[in-house]
């Protein structure tokens, strides 16, 4: 049930919206697609879901060509569309059934398995209104209800925590580690960087259409990838000496705070440990930005 | 295509027809314009000579399909561009569901809703029944044709909608077509009409022009006493041509040959409906009162026009040798009894609805290639 890009492009007149696009995405994993507005997720996402033809390049979807083999495909992805639209007059329950008809799943497993979707998403008091009246939280977690329908193996989700509030995200998170753990493939484009890091094994970062790192998530990655840590002190000009005097870049923030980058968490303990040895009064050490916001931050700067 | 496929759409569509829309409002004055124009009929035509059944007939019939004409577009034609500006159907088009299950649900939908309207106007037609003077076997195929025609409708109106981005194009295109077909033809037959029409030489076998000129009575004054009353009796009949004076010969007249330009009218919805169900003259003793009827008119013109002059040398000397009209038959009776042209007509509009219909199925073809400008999918 691998995902598998190869090279992918696709203009649209003279807008070229993914360039050159590469990836693995593969079972048991959450992959992350990142990338600044405008940088071809969606795209790529909707080349993916069977709905465009990429212009050059080849997709694979568990070994299946989405273009020359479109159903195979269809009936073992989940698609999540970011741009949010639902029949208007059709109740939550009968948006589930409906789509579930669409996928020819008969009647009686149709309700069983929209019941079972609607505690997932914790829908199940809304099941009887209609689909219009939902909050924008609520629709997008009617939309992840309606891409795990027909049980894909393959779920491509757009941008699927927006608009979630926080206990709805972190309950996303864990259906998200859930359907890993059941060996899919999940491939997840968010602007949620911090969030991403947790729930995520691999983050493919695209900008401008095209794919440049893909970077491992372990926790390898967390302990030993460059991150910004803020340290708030009482003696302000102290540590900004100390810093300087030890070589360790940093620079002022607003409300006298200072960012210092370090590599790992090892280091920043260490550094931390030394400040304080030194008679610096530090009253906040945290990290501000995780270690995938930094490399992200790193790989996109000069692609603003 | 698959039944399960297209069916799950058409409940879908039609779901969200009946609670969204202003359907029942649009359908309960559809009810009340057709029953009243069925009254109004039943009044204006009743009176105890002339039997008001074939006039109200003609008259629901004309009034359905008219405003069926203006309603059924609006089924259809924003159907997919506006699916997809609320962004749902690239759900479907990523489901199962394959893009002629799409449209063709879309489209069953759409003619089982115009079909209500249809059977809404069923209890006014069953009253011209029992007014009398239509046949059940004629109301019957002019139902039939209507639904089919209406399914061509829906058919355009789905085709526009997948052409266009925008639903406000889409439904302008429909009802642009609609009216070339109703108005278009008619005024495209009305215009060409003089392209086809010149002088032309025919034979014609009765009194030349200038008998009268060479015949002229003697300059006697037939109110003088001295004549005798067999006198009187040649001096009128100098004046008067009979049978032996006639002869063949050329005459220049000026002849519009319809036959070359008919085709245009059988496109016209209104024409096929009316050609197919032109309600029988009726003879009442030896008049025809024919009463109110608009479709039997537009029928009997296309087939007149159809026929076109006829061909063959007038005889115009059978009028002095017969006394009284027994061989004189209305000539557009007469066309009435020629073949009907509706069928051409329906042909053409099936074809042209399939044809649209194909078009539309292969435009929600998924993966798109081309994707027409300023779209989104989703
Ligand atoms: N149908 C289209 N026609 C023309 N241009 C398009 C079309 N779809 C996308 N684009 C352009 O292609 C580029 C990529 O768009 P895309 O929606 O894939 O970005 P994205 O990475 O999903 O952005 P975001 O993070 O804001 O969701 C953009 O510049 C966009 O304007
Ligand atoms: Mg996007």
């Amino acid at each position: 049930m691998t995902i598998e890009v190869q090279g992918v492009r696709r203009a649209f007149g003279d807008v070229l919206a993914v360039d050159s696009i590469s990836l693995t995405a593969a079972p048991g994993e959450v992959t992350a697609l990142i990338g600044p507005n405008g940088s071809g997720k969606t795209t790529l996402l909707l080349m993916l879901a069977t709905l465009l033809v990429p212009d050059q390049g080849a997709i694979r979807i568990d070994g299946l060509d989405p273009v020359t083999q479109p159903t195979e495909v269809r009936a073992r992805i989940g698609w999540m569309p970011d741009g949010f639209g639902t029949w208007d007059a059709l109740t939550v329950r009968e948006v589930l059934h409906t789509v579930a008809a669409a996928y020819r799943i008969p009647p009686d497993r149709a309700r069983a398995r929209t019941q079972e979707l609607l505690a997932t998403v914790h829908l199940e008091d809304l099941g009887d209104r209609r689909a219009r009246v939902l909050s924008r939280g609520q629709k997008q977690r009617l939309g992840l209800a309606r891409a795990l329908i027909n049980d894909p193996s393959v779920l491509l989700l757009d941008e699927p925590a927006s608009g979630l509030d926080p206990r709805s995200r972190i309950e996303l998170r864990d259906v998200l580690r859930a359907l890993a753990a059941q060996g899919k493939t999940v491939l997840v484009s968010s602007h949620i960087l911090t969030e991403l890091q947790e729930v995520a094994d691999r983050a493919v970062i695209v900008a401008r259409g095209r794919s440049l790192q893909t970077q491992r998530l372990d926790d390898d990655f967390v302990s030993t990838g460059t991150a910004s840590w803020r340290i708030d002190s009482l003696d302000l000009s102290r540590l900004t000496d100390w810093l300087a005097d030890h070589h360790v870049p940093a620079r002022r923030v607003g409300g006298g705070l200072t960012e210092v980058e370090v590599s790992g968490e090892e280091n920043a303990a260490r550094l931390l440990a030394d400040v304080v040895r030194d008679g610096i009064r530090v009253t906040t050490f945290a990290p501000s930005q995780g270690a995938l916001e930094t490399a992200y931050l790193a790989a996109t700067e000069d692609r603003r | 295509m698959s039944w399960d496929g297209m069916m799950t759409v058409a409940t879908l569509e039609l779901r969200q027809r009946v609670r969204t829309s202003k359907w029942p409002i649009v359908l309960a004055v559809w009810v009340a314009i057709i029953a009243l124009v069925a009254f109004l009929s039943y009044w204006a035509t009743n009176d105890a000579d002339l039997r008001s059944g074939e006039s109200m007939y003609d008259i629901v019939i004309f009034f359905v399909l008219g405003l069926a004409m203006l309603i059924v577009p609006s089924l259809t034609a924003t159907s997919v561009n506006g699916d997809r500006e609320h962004g749902v159907l690239a759900t479907l088009q990523t489901t199962l569901l394959t893009h002629w299950d799409i449209v063709m649900g879309k489209l069953v939908a759409a003619w089982v809703i115009s079909m209500t309207f249809l059977v809404t106007a069923m209890p006014f037609m069953a009253w011209a029944w029992f007014e009398g003077g239509v046949r059940g076997d004629k109301i019957a195929l002019s139902v039939v044709v209507l639904m089919l025609v209406l399914a061509v409708v829906c058919a355009l109106g789905l085709m526009f909608s997948t052409l266009t981005a925008r639903p406000i194009a889409s439904a302008v295109l429909t009802y642009l077509t609609m009216g070339a077909l109703v108005f278009g033809t008619t005024i495209g037959f009305a215009l060409s009409a003089f392209l086809v029409t010149g002088e032309e030489k025919i034979q014609v076998f009765g009194i030349p022009d200038n008998w009268y000129e060479t015949h002229q009575p003697p300059a006697v004054d037939p109110a003088d006493p001295t004549l005798t009353p067999e006198q009187i009796d040649q001096l009128n009949k100098a004046g008067q041509p009979t049978p032996a004076d006639c002869t063949t010969f050329t005459r220049t007249v000026t002849l519009a040959h319809t036959e070359r330009i008919w085709w245009m009218l059988p496109l016209n919805p209104f024409v096929v409906v009316a050609d197919a169900a032109p309600s029988e003259p009726r003879k009442r003793g030896d008049q025809y009162s024919s009463g109110f009827t608009p479709l039997r008119w537009i029928s009997l013109g296309a087939r007149s026009a159809r026929n076109g002059p006829s061909a063959q040398a007038t005889d115009e000397c059978a009028m002095l040798t017969n006394t009284g009209d027994t061989g004189f038959t209305d000539p557009s009776e007469n066309a009435l009894k020629t073949a009907p042209v509706w069928p051409y007509g329906l042909a053409f509009l099936l074809v042209a609805g399939s044809g649209a219909a194909v078009v539309a199925g292969r435009r929600l073809r998924t993966p798109i290639r081309r994707l027409p400008n300023g779209t989104r999918i989703a």
